[in-house]
């Protein structure tokens, strides 16, 4: 009878410890923080990863998952001024709440922005909101109140072009906030939001302040 | 074997049960109502949550205290002290004890059904569920039947869901969308709850509105605020990703003035989208479902 008990004790710790090992190996693999001087970001937004100009993953386990590149855990100090900018390759997708076009929490209240316009000439502007129909990712931090709609490229732009947004915004007090993207530009799932979207590393990720 | 019956040596058993029920109920009474029940009182909706769950903690505190008081009081006098196993006499059954067991359920249950059906049919909770008079005992409900604008006029406000955040369109302040919930005190509120893309649920906790947020769906409820102060909104529907994020603490009730002030620097503010952004309707679509290239 004890021999039984303890079999099935054994075998009971041992299923458990193998599911949680299963879930924490699962979650631990993430890109580690963004190295460089902690009040610059410099960020990439792709529509396939293994496809970037700057940072490309080729050997990631989703090449074609749209993504922000080198990575999407950053690291900058509390209560300063946090410069960035975004170099954006990919196309316009849209915004699912028109809404989120505005820009909030920046700055000024608006982002600059070089861009390509419908001839394919390069152009720039400070803008304090984009039409939403044209934006391809949100830079958006809604516990900071921060949110940056990022203009796709002009699909009559030359052939590896990005638009470079850049903007700042205050951090506040130490903490992880996070980060997503409001564009539902995952596709193959329900409406947009799966996959990348929900994926840390890719459309989401964490500003963590300290 | 013959009928269950209380044993001359059981009885001083049964007198220092009830003393201690007693006086434990009671203390137990008084205890509980010395307790502020959630959601409190920020909106007379949840004013009336907070009662009825102060009533049922009240006339549940005797039966609590009743059940615990037996297993340790038997747990005591009348634990087993040899090691042999035999039965207990056998109960065959007690028509005074079965009679009162059954008449004291019965009027619990039957004082908690009225009280029931008197709080449904209230003018708030006939409110709270969009009817004009009473909740129930009455047809003919409407809903959004308040005037636009203006203070005392009922408030129209759309709660959107998204993954993973909410937003707030004022329709009697031209659709304006805002990123955060401010409410006029002591004017009466309806919230039309809808979701973008999957289910969500709006919670607004102090309010006492926790509501589900379905695409395509317009869910109505009402409140009206009757206390200055913060309140929390947060998901009450596992979402996804940002689930746990997906919280706002930010959430103001204001007096009227203070409310106008606020409500017209975000219609300044929504004026440079305001031209992208749809018409309000309860219902909400928006487009696009694709990726783009």
């Amino acid at each position: 009878m004890v021999r039984r008990i303890s079999l099935v004790a054994a075998g009971v710790v041992i299923v458990v410890g193998a599911m949680v090992a299963f879930v924490g190996l699962f979650m631990l693999p993430r890109p580690g923080p963004l190295a460089g001087p902690p009040t610059t970001l410099h960020l990439e937004t792709v529509a396939a990863v293994g496809q970037a100009n700057e940072w490309p993953r080729p050997n990631d386990p989703h090449p074609d998952w749209v993504g922000y590149l080198p990575t999407t855990t950053w690291t900058v100090p509390a209560n300063s001024t946090i410069q960035v900018q975004i170099d954006q390759e990919d196309g316009a997708t849209g915004l699912r709440n028109p809404f989120w076009g505005k820009v909030f929490g920046t700055e000024g209240g608006n982002m600059h922005v070089t861009f390509f316009d419908d001839k394919g000439n390069p152009q720039e502007s400070d803008m304090t909101s984009i039409d939403p129909t044209q934006a391809a990712h949100t830079f958006a931090i809604p516990d900071l109140g921060v949110f940056v709609p990022l203009l796709g490229v002009n699909p009559n732009a030359p052939a590896g072009s990005a638009n470079v947004i850049t903007f700042s915004f205050k951090t506040k007090g130490p903490g992880r906030y996070r980060w997503q993207c409001f564009v539902p530009c995952a596709a193959k799932t329900v409406f947009g939001n799966g996959g990348p979207m929900s994926t840390i590393g890719y459309m989401g990720g964490t500003l963590i302040v300290t | 074997m013959g009928a269950f019956r209380i044993e001359e040596a059981d009885r001083p058993h049964m007198l220092r049960l009830l003393i201690i029920w007693v006086i434990l109920s009671f203390v137990g009474i008084v205890a509980v109502l010395q307790i502020n029940y959630p959601p409190y009182d920020q909106t007379i909706q949840g004013q009336d949550q907070a009662s009825t769950l102060k009533l049922l903690t009240v006339l549940a505190t005797p039966v609590f205290v009743g059940v615990v008081m037996m297993i340790l009081y038997s747990a005591v006098y009348f634990r087993r002290t040899t090691a042999e196993l035999v039965d207990g006499p056998p109960m065959l059954g007690n028509t005074p004890v079965q009679i009162a067991w059954v008449a004291i359920s019965a009027i619990l249950v039957l004082f908690l059904a009225v009280v029931g059906i008197a709080t449904l049919s209230s003018e708030n909770v006939a409110q709270a569920v969009g009817h004009p008079g009473r909740a129930i005992g009455q047809s003919g409900g409407q809903t959004g039947s308040g005037t636009a604008g203006g203070s005392g006029a009922e408030l129209h406000i759309q709660v959107i869901a998204q993954q993973w955040y909410f937003t707030y369109r004022y329709a009697d302040y031209g659709g304006v969308e805002t990123t955060h919930l401010n409410l006029p005190v002591d004017r009466p509120v309806e919230l039309h709850v809808t979701s973008l893309d999957i289910i969500h649920s709006f919670w607004a906790y102090q309010l006492g509105v926790k509501a589900d947020a379905n695409p395509g769906v317009d869910n109505i409820f009402h409140v009206t605020p009757q206390k200055t102060g913060g309140f929390q909104v947060r998901c009450a529907e596992l979402c996804g990703l940002w689930h746990g994020h997906m919280a706002d603490s930010s959430g103001q009730v204001v007096s009227q003035s203070d409310f106008d002030t606020w409500i017209a620097q975000q219609q300044t503010d929504f004026e440079t989208i305001a031209k992208a952004v749809p018409s309000y309707a309860p219902y909400y679509f928006p487009l696009p479902l694709t990726k783009g290239s």
